[in-house]
């Protein structure tokens, strides 16, 4: 390159264009081309390539294997990935380590490295070439493309694909106007923010008689989360240059400036080095190429500057000054730099220039929809599996972009929304997913196109906390000229700020929406004018999320920490204090973790047995490693209390008189009679069965759950004052109306679902055929039945392994399977459950689906099941499983055991109860947990249909608050509380090392053999050391609340 | 104060004492000490006839100027909108607790000042964190102690 002569005319340029090309084709050696740029070599990229030319030196091939160190090729996930010419191989996530074996076996041996491809997750196929890449296959990479083909610092690789000949024909064939013609044809729009029409902004300038005229080129990239000029100014300088100089051909301008963000560095590198490539061959200065052009290029650095994105900030800036903008008109390409007419445009704008001249405006035009032509740079980021930039035609959907290019939200979450433009843009909500991204869409919708930044939000994001997020960095950028910007974002961001404390008020909604109004109406530059549309954007989108922000003190999305405080703690339904009890348990406190416990849960050893324990789930621990083990910690301190003989005795209260009747004794009912107990009620439990305890005590067998853990727990209602009546039948025994007339105030129905689903295939009739709950509650209440030797379980949830776990102690059970249509990633059992089965022998036949019964004489003897296959996904987010034509099996059988599903059996509700039913399911006021008629009130699973333990216990906490305000005649409002912990623990001091060696304990079992043919209780304790050394671990999120903060001194 | 007055004689000379060039003359008197000293300050708005207010202004306006010294290592955590629904903040937080300073400020000892970003456009590779050079992708609060151990190193080239 060095030896590049300069280039005196059109002609040497057109030879030193020509002899590039030649060269570039004549060149068969193999390429390894590098990505490099600021995403690549912070994955390592650099050490991928000084690694790679080892071995080549290695293997004596360093002259014949060129190695390309090119620019950002978009798909930042693959990062470091190399493209091996002539075969395009792609190979993706390469470690340097791997150099020797890319060299020896592609190189050398045209063997591909299978593992190095890329795999699609969806399909699992792999892909050998960049194009065959779902994320590359809809995309028309127009401006990007050229970065995998060249390197940024070599202005002959520029040469050798045809640079700089866009500005030959322009400076040769075209006159200034012609130029300024083709760019209004193209109908291309600033990339910037606004999308003016380039073309006419061109033709201002081009109009005014003052001189000299500049041209700008803004890469003061300012948009969080945008990032398409960086990598198109480190991976392509001299594009951007090209187009620059077009401009000034066009409009008369003698100087260029580049106005370039100082955090970017390679790209400061790159563009510099590329000036002096320039300079060095003669391409700007005084005639350039004896044309009489003259032109010249200068870079000034940004200073950080959000505001200096503004055109009129953007010139004061240059100008040595603060970056404050001014009152337009007159405009920039009237007067602009030292007064001067100016033309700035965004670094992505100028890239499309050299494309426009060389294709034609007609032919960029014919690329995208009526008014936004050719294509677009997106930065796809946030929660999305394929982050990077994505360059596709104008009117693309969103959905395609998401979904086919995006390969859709980590974690098979939710998407929410898309939050596009920047921080003045807005946020766009899942139902839009359809949407065709275009200037005029995007603002139909409520949002801009702006810079052209695509953050991807799921279940995960809290809207208020994201509005919150853009006010604070606006209210930080503002520069402080407009009152109503310095001072509405201020307020704006409070009041945000104060909502997703919990301290919001009702009115806050509107206030946000006038105080957006004003900000909007009175600010004089784009920064004030569109500081309200975060707000704006997601009020009108996600307004309902405010609301229970202010109203409930909820964060759905468990983000905003005022409100949240610990996770395990919030998202905890009956409002257990995890995150207390563990920290008490890490400092040996065991007996006041057990009354923490017991605070809240009046049920604590069944729940440390079956909870489904949306507490870890939620454990923040669990983020970068595993959760705390919150279970099993809770199961320590009630072990370690009933073997100390540590009892808790509820304090008196004062009696009230009102009597309460509650119909069902299982885990809502239990805890509806213990809280109204404990708010000085007598509450009368009316229990069907024989025992009570509902589903914990007759639908989980004794190696889960013991009937004494059940027995004793009921006992410890019963003595805190609630009477427990059993084989009370409703609508036998009893009747609601009876209650009443019996003096009752307030009845509560907790009566579970216990009524199994048929699932409607032939033959489900026969002997043989039992349904899980009535076989589980058979054998809990003990008696005995014989299920043969061959079982089989239809069902993915809990019960089904229940049954079938129980089903393989019986004596002469042999062989158990359980047959589920779906794979073990969307079973709806615990995972523990699962994996506890299958030790023990279980047998789980995945993507099977039983179509018929086969039975002699009356009596099953097997069952026909089809395999299935995962199709697309069905409403509930999970894969529907379609069945594989001609795979049917049968399976002998002396036992079907079915777990489909139960539903509630409320048939004991007549017309005249005034008791609405949805199917089979009270209907209840959220709110208030009333039913539709006065007094009488419901939960558990006889509202919702089967569900978890501590769902229906949090019923029976909420219906006994409901009822006493009932009773007492007080508003029917339910109270809520932001989460706090009844007491701060200080924290343990835990050194580096034990953090680092720290993991989560493995729970103790009973081996598979010692659980043979017995219902011995399988899960054992945590020792007291393992339960501490656990307790240890936990991260103490309790902590991170200004309160907590508070409490323990601000540094731990 | 040891400000190497020659050093921003330089500086300002370089640009040729022009009053448009003072961003870029500040740029590299910052690049040089690291911050803008008062001294420096007043040699430039004496060199280039513009009031001391005016250099303040823009010292202040903009965020890349510091008017303190800063440590020997720059941790800057990126708060950009990919960084920050991706726990970009809690991995701030993790900083400041574990050199027990807030953004803006140095550590006791001159080894770290703890900075932010609105964004570094490394959006794909968040949460990023870059200490002087170097960028660390996918940062969790976990991986803190251990970034930060690796410029504790006495010895190390920063």
């Amino acid at each position: 390159m060095k030896n590049l002569p300069r280039l005196q005319s059109v002609r040497d340029l057109k030879k030193a264009v020509a002899d590039a090309k030649r060269r570039r084709a004549e060149d068969k050696r193999p390429v390894l081309t590098v990505s490099a740029g600021t995403c690549g070599r912070a994955r390592g990229s650099l050490k991928v390539i000084s690694a790679l030319e080892k071995s080549l030196k290695t293997a004596k091939l360093e002259k014949k294997v060129r190695i390309r160190v090119t620019g950002c090729h978009g798909f930042c996930e693959a990062e470091p990935n190399i493209i091996i010419q002539p075969q395009d191989l792609f190979y993706q996530k390469v470690d340097p380590k791997r150099a020797d074996e890319i060299i020896g076996q592609t190189i050398k041996k045209k063997k591909v490295l299978e593992d190095l491809l890329y795999k699609d997750p969806a399909t699992g196929a792999t892909a050998c070439e960049e194009h065959e890449i779902p994320f590359y296959k809809k995309q028309n990479r127009l401006v990007l493309g050229d970065n995998a083909l060249i390197d940024p610092t070599r202005i002959d690789d520029y040469f050798s694909i045809g640079g700089y000949g866009a500005l030959l024909k322009a400076l040769t064939k075209m006159s200034p106007e012609e130029v300024i013609g083709e760019v209004k044809t193209s109908g291309l729009r600033g990339r910037g923010g606004a999308g003016f029409p380039t073309g006419r902004k061109w033709e201002v300038a081009r109009a005014q008689k003052a001189t000299p005229k500049s041209i700008i080129c803004n890469a003061d990239e300012g948009d969080p989360g945008a990032y398409m000029d960086r990598s198109l100014l480190e991976g392509n300088p001299h594009r951007v240059l090209e187009g620059m100089m077009i401009g000034a051909f066009a409009i008369g301008a003698r100087e260029g400036v580049i106005y370039v963000r100082d955090e970017y560095p390679l790209a400061v590198e790159n563009v510099t080095i590329a000036i002096e490539a320039l300079r060095r061959v003669g391409l700007v200065g005084e005639n350039i190429l004896g044309t009489g052009f003259d032109f010249d290029f200068k870079i000034a650095k940004g200073a950080g500057a959000f505001v200096c994105g503004e055109e009129t900030a953007m010139i004061a800036s240059i100008e040595g000054r603060v970056g404050e903008p001014r009152q337009r008109p007159p405009y920039p390409a009237m007067k602009g730099l030292g007064g001067k007419p100016t033309i700035i445009n965004n670094v992505e704008t100028w890239g499309n220039i050299p494309l426009i001249i060389t294709k034609g405006g007609a032919a960029f035009a014919s690329i995208g929809t009526a008014g936004s032509k050719g294509t677009k740079i997106f930065s796809l980021v946030g929660k999305i599996n394929n982050t990077g930039l994505v360059e596709v035609p104008m009117g693309i959907t969103l959905r395609e972009i998401i979904y086919d290019i995006g390969g859709g939200i980590p974690g098979d979450k939710k998407f929410k929304a898309v939050q596009t433009g920047g921080p003045a843009g807005g946020c766009l909500p899942a139902s839009k997913i359809d949407l065709p991204i275009d200037y005029e869409s995007l603002a139909a919708a409520g949002s801009i196109m702006g810079s052209g930044g695509m953050i991807v939000m799921d279940e995960s994001t809290c809207m208020v906390d994201v509005a919150k997020y853009f006010l604070n960095f606006l209210r930080d950028e503002s520069c402080g000229k407009c009152v109503s910007c310095r001072e509405g974002t201020q307020r704006l961001w409070e009041i945000v700020k104060r909502i997703s404390e919990g301290q919001g008020k009702d009115d806050d909604l509107v206030l946000l929406e006038e105080l957006a109004e004003s900000v909007k109406d009175a600010s004089m530059c784009g920064l004030g004018q569109n500081a309200a549309n975060p707000v704006l954007s997601t009020l009108k989108y996600f307004k309902a999320e405010y609301r229970q922000h202010i109203r409930r003190k909820k964060c759905p999305a468990l983000v905003c920490k005022e409100i949240v405080s610990s996770p395990c703690h919030y998202v905890c339904p009956i409002g257990q204090e995890a995150s207390t009890y563990i920290a008490l348990v890490a400092q040996g406190r065991y007996e006041e973790a057990y009354r923490v416990i017991l605070k809240d849960n009046p049920l604590p050893s069944i729940c440390a047995r079956v909870c489904h324990h949306p507490c870890e789930t939620a454990c923040r621990a669990g983020e970068s490693g595993d959760p705390i083990s919150i279970r099993a910690i809770k199961r320590f301190v009630l072990d370690w209390a009933e073997a100390n003989g540590v009892r808790y005795v509820p304090e008196p209260v004062r009696q009230n008189k009102e009597k309460i009747a509650i119909i069902g004794g299982g885990p809502a009912g239990l805890t509806a009679g213990y809280f109204l107990a404990r708010k000085g009620y007598r509450p009368t439990i009316y229990e069907a069965l024989s025992v009570a305890g509902g589903m914990t005590a007759v639908g989980i067998p004794d190696h889960r759950l013991p009937k004494e853990v059940v027995a004793r727990e009921v006992e410890f209602i019963k003595a805190s004052g609630v009477t427990i009546r059993t084989g009370q039948v409703l609508g036998h025994d009893i009747t609601i109306d009876g209650l009443f007339r019996d003096g009752y105030k307030a009845v509560f129905c907790s009566t579970g679902a216990g009524k199994s689903l048929a699932m409607g295939i032939p033959g489900e009739e026969a002997e043989g055929v039992l349904h899980s709950l009535e076989y589980l509650r058979e054998i809990n209440l003990g008696q005995t039945v014989p299920v043969g030797k061959r079982v089989c379980v239809v069902g993915g949830g809990n019960s089904a392994i229940d049954a079938a776990r129980a089903a393989h102690r019986q004596p002469g059970c042999e062989k158990v399977s359980i047959l589920y249509r779906r794979t073990k990633a969307e079973m709806p059992a615990l995972a523990e459950e699962v994996d506890a089965a299958i030790e023990e022998g279980i047998d789980i036949q995945f993507l099977v689906a039983p179509i018929r019964v086969i039975t002699e004489y009356g009596k099953a003897t097997a069952i026909e099941c089809v395999r299935m296959r995962l199709g697309d996904k069905d409403a509930s987010g999970r894969r529907r499983p379609v069945p594989i034509e001609g795979s049917n099996f049968t399976m002998p059988l002396e036992t079907l055991i079915l777990a489909i599903s139960e539903r509630p059996d409320t048939s004991y509700i007549g017309e005249g109860d005034e008791i609405r039913r949805v199917e089979e399911n009270i209907h209840i006021d959220e709110e208030t947990a009333m039913t539709t008629r006065a007094g009488v009130f419901a939960g558990g699973d006889a509202v919702t249909g089967p569900n978890m333990v501590v769902e229906a216990m949090a019923a029976g906490k909420l219906a006994a608050e409901m009822i006493e305000k009932y009773v007492r005649g007080l508003p029917m409002q339910r109270d809520y509380w932001l989460t706090r912990p009844s007491m701060y623990v200080p924290p343990v001091s835990v050194s580096e090392a034990e953090a680092a060696r720290a993991e989560r304990p493995k729970i103790p079992h009973l081996s598979p053999a010692q659980r043979r043919k017995n219902f011995r209780e399988v899960e054992m304790t945590l020792s007291e050391e393992a339960a501490c050394r656990e307790a240890r671990r936990c991260l103490r999120c309790d902590l991170e609340t200004q309160d907590g903060k508070a409490a323990v001194g601000a540094k731990p | 104060m040891d400000v190497q007055i020659d050093r921003v004689n330089a500086a300002i000379l370089k640009h040729k004492s022009r009053k448009k060039a003072l961003i870029a003359i500040l740029q590299d008197i910052q690049a040089e000490h690291n911050y803008l000293p008062p001294d420096a300050l007043r040699a430039v708005a004496r060199s280039l006839g513009v009031p001391l207010i005016d250099v303040i202004g823009v010292a202040t306006f903009y965020r890349a100027f510091s008017l303190k010294p800063r440590g020997r290592h720059i941790v800057t955590v990126c708060l950009g909108t990919a960084c920050h629904i991706r726990g970009g903040p809690k991995i701030l937080e993790e900083f400041e607790r574990k050199l027990a300073v807030k953004p803006g400020e140095t550590t006791p000892d001159g080894q770290f000042t703890l900075e932010t970003v609105a964004c570094l456009g490394c959006c794909a590779i968040g949460p990023v964190v870059v200490v002087d050079r170097d960028y660390h992708a996918h940062t969790t609060t976990r991986k803190v102690d251990g970034i930060l151990k690796r410029y504790r190193k006495p010895g190390r080239p920063s």
